[in-house]
C-alpha cells in the first residue's frame, strides 16, 4: 500500500470516528434532547433559561433552545430540526397547522407590544391609539427636512417575526399600504432581533414596535434611553403559544423519527400548568414593577380579566378556539 | 449607550478568576472545537497539499488557485450552506449532526482546511527537490521518502495549522448556524464568537465585550507561545553545541 | 572477477532527449572504476540507474547476478547508494544526517551510535554529531554526505563529482578516504568526474564517455597510455590541449597546441599528442621573471573563482590555461580579470598522452 492510499485512510479514519462519534454521543450517552426553536423575544428575556433550568431539575430531557426568530423556527419545523415551538404570530401558526406541521396548539402567555421612542416624542405620539400614533409618525417623517434616507423615524425588524408580523399588521389597519410604507425615506429596516433594533431606534432616535419584555430589559440597563409612549389597547396585544411538532408531515407522510414527540408533550404539559404559569407571570416581576409575561392558561378558562380575554380570542383563536379539534392528538385534558 | 469600556474590563477579569464556570465552559468548547476542527483539517489537508506539490498533472496551477480562493470564504455562507445540509431536511439529516458539538468542528475543519493545504503547499514545495531522491537512495520506500520531504517541511505546516487556528478561534457563521448556540442546562454548542453574539442581542455589553476581551486574549497568547517556542528551539539548537564545547 | 552490476544496451530519453546511447558497462567487484567526460554525457544519468532511482528507457540493468525489476526495486536501493553532486543535506544534525539511512533499515540505537561514530572519524570529522548538519562549510558538508553514504555498507557506492566544488586540501582528504574505504571494506565505487587528474590516480578503470556514449573502457595505464584522441578531446578539463608533436635540437620536444603556442615537454613524442599541465604546476606572475621554466607565456585573465583558500584563474594565452594559487598571493598581487599576466611551468611538469 503506498503512502497515499495510507494518509487518505488516515483521513477517512478521522473523519468516521469524529461523525460516529457524535452520532454515538448524541444517541445513547447523551440524554434525550428536546430541541425547542423559540422567538427571540421570550429568549432574550431569559424567561426560557429559568423554564429550562426548572424543567430539567426534575426531568432527564436535555432541553436545548435555538432562538432565531418565528420565521426561522417554523422553518425549523418544517424541516423536522425541532421538536417544539414557541412562536407569536397567529396567522402564521394558523397556516402551520392547517399546513400540517404541527399540533396540539397552546396559548401559554400574553403581554402587550409598545411604540417606543424618544423621551422628547417629536411626533407627538404619547398616549395615542396604535393606529394614530403610526399616522403621526408617517406625517412627521414625511415633513422631515432631510428626505435623503439619513435620518430615519422609524425602525422595523424587517425580519419575518412575530413582532414584524403585528408591526405590518397594525400599519395596514391604519390605513397604510406595508409595500410603500416600508420604501419610505424616513422607514428604516434593520433586519435583526429586537434588541438590535431597539438598539438602532435608540441611536437613531426613532420609534419602534417592541414587545414590553425585551423593551424593559433593555431600558432597566440603561442600555437605551427610549420611552414607553403607548397604553395597552387590542391592537397592540402579544400572543405567544407553543406548538408540537407532527412526526407524521403530512405534505409527503414522511415520517421523523428524530421528533421527540413525547417529550415535546410532556413539556407542553408543564407549560400550561399552574405553578409554571405562576412562574412565568412572576418571573422579574419585582424587579421591572411589571410582569414581563402574562399566563393565559387561567385567563382564558375562567374567561377573565376583560376585555383582555376576548381580545385574545378575537385575535389569536381559529374557529372559535386555540386548537381546532382536527390539530389536536391525544392529550385531551390540555383542553378541557 | 450606557457601555464602560473600563468596566468591562474589569469585569473579563473578574471572571477569569473567579473562574466563572459558565465561562470557562465557553472558553473550553471554544478551544475543543477548534482545536479538534484543526486536527481533522491537517488530517485532510496534508495528503492533498502532498500530492498536489509532489505529484505532476495538469491543472496544477488551477487547482492551486482553487484552493487559495477558499480560503476568504464568509463563514456565514459556508455556516447556511453546512445548515441546511445537516438540516433534517437536507442530504446529511441522517447524520444527526445539526446542533451539535460534532457538526461545529466538521463544519470548521472545511472552513480551515483551504489554508492548510494552501500553505502547506508552499511550505513542502519549498523543499530541495532531491530531497526525495536522496531518501531513496538512502533506502527509503516511497512513504518513507515523503515521510522525509514532510519532515523538512514541518516548520511550514505548523504554520499553517496557526492560521488555521486563528481562523476558526474567530469564526462566528458556521459554528453559529451549525451548532445553534445553544446555551442553558446540559450539552451545549455555544462558543466564544457566538456567545459574545448572544449577549449583545440581549443587551448585555458589558459581558460581551469581556468575553471578546477574552477571545482576543487567548489567541494572542497562543501566537505568542509558538513564536517564542520557535525562537527557543533555533537557539537551543545554535548554543548546544558551544555549551557541550565550553563543558570540555 | 564478480560483476557487481551490468548495464546492457541501456538507453534513456527525456522526451526528445536522449541522454544515454545504448550503453553497455560492467561494474566489477571491489574495483574503483570512474566515469570519466564532460558535463551532459551521461554519467550522472548512469549513476541515477545504478542507484536504482531512475529507471532506463531500454535496455537491461543487472545487480548482483539479478535483473532488476524497476517497478520493484526498493529492495535493491538498499544495496546501492549515491551521493549527489551538489550536497543535500536534510535539516537535521549531522548524526541525524548520518543515521537516517540506518534507521530505515532498523538498526538499534547503539549500533547505530557506534556506525556513525566510526563514520566520522572516517571522513575526519570527529566530534560533529551534534552540529546542524546544514550550519558546516561545503567541505565539511561533502564528507557528511559521504559519511552518511558510507555507513550503510552498501554492495555498490556511487559518488558524482565528488570534489568538484571542492579546494585542494578537501579534495584530498576525500580522496583519500575514497581509496581507504576501497581497500580496506573492499566497497565497489563509481565515480563519476571531469577531474583527468582524479580519474588518473584514484581508479582501477576508467570508462570514456561523451554524449551519452561510453568510447572507451579500460584500466588506467590502458586508458591514458593510449594516444587517445578521446581522452584529449576532453575539452572540458582544464589544460588539456591536443598538438602536434616535433623533437627539438636539445632533446626534448616541442608540441604546437595552435594560436601560436608552443609547449616544451620532456617526454618523448611524435605527432599527434596530447598534454595536460596540472594547474597547480603553473606559476602566476606579473609578467616576465627569468626562471629555469622552460615554457613561459603571457595572457590576461579571463575568469576568476574563488575556492575558499585557494583563487581559480583561467588566463588566456592564445589558449586558456587554468592556474591555482592561494587567495593570499592572488590578493598580494591585486589581480582581477583582463590584467595581463604570465604564467610559467618547466616541461617536466608537462604529461604528455
Amino acid at each position: 500500500m503506498n503512502i497515499w492510499q495510507k494518509l487518505i485512510i488516515v483521513a477517512a479514519l478521522a473523519t468516521i470516528i469524529v461523525v460516529a462519534g457524535t452520532i454515538v454521543y448524541f444517541n445513547y450517552v447523551a440524554k434525550r434532547r428536546l430541541i425547542i426553536s423559540t422567538t427571540s423575544s421570550l429568549y432574550d428575556t431569559k424567561l426560557l433559561d429559568a423554564l429550562e433550568t426548572d424543567y430539567e431539575a426534575t426531568h432527564s430531557v436535555d432541553i436545548q433552545i435555538i432562538s432565531a426568530g418565528t420565521g426561522i423556527a417554523i422553518q425549523h419545523a418544517e424541516n423536522g430540526d425541532a421538536d417544539l415551538i414557541l412562536v407569536h404570530a397567529p396567522a402564521q401558526e394558523k397556516t402551520f397547522l392547517e399546513e400540517g406541521w404541527g399540533e396540539n396548539r397552546k396559548i401559554i402567555a400574553y403581554n402587550f407590544f409598545t411604540i417606543v421612542g424618544p423621551e422628547a416624542d417629536p411626533a407627538g405620539i404619547e398616549g395615542k391609539t396604535a393606529s394614530d400614533a403610526l399616522k403621526a409618525i408617517a406625517a412627521y417623517g414625511e415633513n422631515l427636512a432631510d428626505q435623503s434616507g439619513v435620518t430615519k423615524i422609524w425602525a422595523s425588524r424587517g425580519d419575518n417575526s412575530g413582532t414584524h408580523s403585528k408591526e405590518q399588521s397594525l400599519w395596514k389597519a391604519a390605513g397604510y399600504n406595508y409595500t410603500e410604507v416600508s420604501a419610505e425615506p424616513w422607514y428604516g429596516d434593520v433586519g435583526q432581533v429586537m434588541g438590535a433594533t431597539l438598539t438602532y431606534a435608540d441611536q437613531k432616535n426613532a420609534y419602534t414596535l417592541s414587545d414590553i419584555g425585551t423593551f424593559l430589559a433593555y431600558s432597566k440597563e440603561g442600555t437605551i434611553s427610549s420611552v414607553a409612549l403607548l397604553t395597552e389597547e387590542k391592537s397592540l396585544l402579544n400572543v405567544y403559544s407553543v406548538m408540537a411538532v407532527k412526526q407524521t408531515v403530512a405534505a409527503n407522510q414522511s415520517y421523523h423519527e428524530q421528533i421527540n414527540y413525547a417529550d415535546a408533550m410532556d413539556f407542553i404539559k408543564y407549560l400550561v400548568s399552574t405553578e409554571t404559569q405562576q412562574f412565568i407571570t412572576d418571573y422579574k416581576k419585582a424587579e421591572y414593577g411589571q410582569s414581563l409575561f402574562i399566563g393565559a392558561v387561567q385567563p382564558l378558562k375562567d374567561d377573565a380579566p376583560q376585555p383582555v380575554v376576548q381580545w385574545i380570542k378575537d385575535f389569536a383563536f381559529f374557529n372559535g378556539s386555540e386548537c381546532p379539534p382536527q390539530y389536536r392528538n391525544g392529550y385531551p385534558e390540555l383542553y378541557t | 449607550m450606557a457601555v464602560d469600556i473600563f468596566a468591562s474590563i474589569i469585569k473579563a477579569m473578574e471572571l477569569i478568576i473567579s473562574g466563572d464556570p459558565e465561562l470557562y465552559g465557553i472558553v473550553y468548547r471554544t478551544l475543543l472545537f477548534s482545536g479538534t476542527a484543526i486536527l481533522l483539517a491537517t488530517l485532510w489537508g496534508t495528503p492533498i497539499a502532498l500530492a498536489i506539490s509532489l505529484k505532476e498533472f495538469r491543472g496544477k496551477n488551477t487547482i492551486k488557485a482553487f484552493f487559495n480562493s477558499l480560503i476568504g470564504i464568509p463563514t456565514v455562507v459556508l455556516g447556511l450552506l453546512l445548515f441546511l445540509a445537516f438540516s433534517n431536511g437536507g442530504p446529511l439529516g441522517f447524520l444527526g449532526l445539526l446542533y451539535t458539538g460534532g457538526g461545529i468542528i466538521i463544519g470548521e475543519a472545511i472552513l480551515v482546511a483551504p489554508i492548510i493545504i494552501s500553505i502547506a503547499t508552499t511550505a513542502i514545495e519549498a523543499v530541495d527537490p532531491d530531497i526525495m531522491n536522496l531518501a531513496k537512495t538512502l533506502g527509503a520506500s516511497e512513504s518513507q521518502a515523503v515521510v522525509a520531504v514532510l519532515k523538512e517541511a514541518v516548520n511550514g505546516v505548523l504554520l499553517s495549522n496557526l492560521a488555521a487556528f486563528n481562523r476558526a478561534m474567530a469564526e462566528l457563521g458556521v459554528a453559529l448556524l451549525v451548532g445553534g448556540n445553544i446555551a442553558g442546562v446540559g450539552m451545549r454548542t455555544d462558543v466564544l464568537t457566538t456567545a459574545i453574539s448572544r449577549y449583545t442581542q440581549q443587551g448585555a455589553f458589558d459581558l460581551a465585550i469581556a468575553n471578546g476581551i477574552i477571545l482576543m486574549l487567548i489567541v494572542i497568547a497562543i501566537n505568542m507561545a509558538v513564536i517564542v517556542a520557535r525562537k527557543a528551539k533555533m537557539l537551543l539548537v545554535e548554543v548546544k553545541p558551544w555549551v557541550e564545547r565550553i563543558k570540555r | 572477477m564478480t560483476v557487481v552490476a551490468e548495464l546492457k544496451n541501456v538507453t534513456k530519453t527525456y522526451g526528445d532527449n536522449t541522454v544515454l546511447d545504448d550503453v553497455t558497462l560492467q561494474v566489477q567487484e571491489g574495483e574503483i572504476l570512474a566515469l570519466l567526460g564532460p558535463n551532459g554525457s551521461g554519467k550522472t544519468t548512469i549513476l541515477k540507474i545504478l542507484a536504482f532511482i531512475e529507471s532506463p528507457t531500454s535496455g537491461e540493468v543487472k545487480f548482483l547476478g539479478e535483473v532488476v525489476n524497476f517497478k520493484k526495486v526498493e529492495q535493491a536501493r538498499l544495496r546501492s547508494t549515491l551521493v549527489f553532486q551538489k550536497t543535500v543535506l536534510f535539516g537535521a544534525s549531522v548524526y541525524n544526517n548520518i543515521a537516517y539511512g540506518l534507521k530505515v533499515r532498523k538498526t538499534p540505537k547503539n549500533v547505530i551510535d557506534a556506525e556513525v561514530k566510526n563514520a566520522l572519524r572516517l571522513v575526519r570529522l570527529e566530534g560533529f554529531e551534534k552540529r546542524p548538519a546544514r550550519k558546516l562549510s561545503g567541505g565539511e558538508q561533502q564528507r557528511v554526505a559521504i559519511a552518511r553514504a558510507l555507513v550503510l555498507k552498501t554492495d555498490l557506492l556511487l559518488l558524482d563529482e565528488p570534489t568538484a566544488n571542492l579546494d585542494p586540501k578537501n579534495a584530498g582528504i576525500l580522496e583519500e578516504v575514497i581509496a581507504e574505504v576501497n581497500r580496506k571494506m573492499k566497497t565497489t565505487i563509481v565515480i563519476a568526474t571531469h577531474n583527468m587528474f582524479q580519474a588518473k590516480a584514484l581508479p582501477q578503470r576508467i570508462a570514456l564517455m561523451n554524449e551519452g556514449k561510453i568510447t572507451e573502457v579500460g584500466t588506467s595505464a590502458e586508458v591514458f597510455g593510449k594516444l587517445s584522441k578521446n581522452l584529449a578531446r576532453f575539452a572540458a578539463v582544464a589544460n588539456t590541449f591536443v598538438g602536434t608533436a616535433t623533437a627539438t635540437s636539445e632533446g626534448t620536444t616541442m608540441v604546437d597546441i595552435g594560436n601560436g603556442v608552443k609547449v616544451e615537454v620532456t617526454a618523448q613524442t611524435q605527432g599527434e599528442a596530447s598534454i595536460f599541465v596540472n594547474p597547480q604546476d603553473i606559476i602566476l606572475s606579473k609578467c616576465a621573471i627569468e626562471s629555469s621554466a622552460r615554457n613561459v607565456f603571457t595572457g590576461r585573465v579571463t575568469e576568476i573563482t574563488d575556492l575558499g583558500s585557494l583563487v581559480k584563474l583561467k588566463v588566456d594565452v592564445g589558449k586558456p590555461f587554468t592556474v591555482q594559487i592561494t587567495k593570499r598571493s592572488f590578493s598580494e598581487m591585486g589581480l582581477n580579470l583582463n590584467a595581463e599576466v604570465c604564467i610559467a611551468f618547466k616541461a617536466s611538469s608537462v604529461q604528455v598522452f
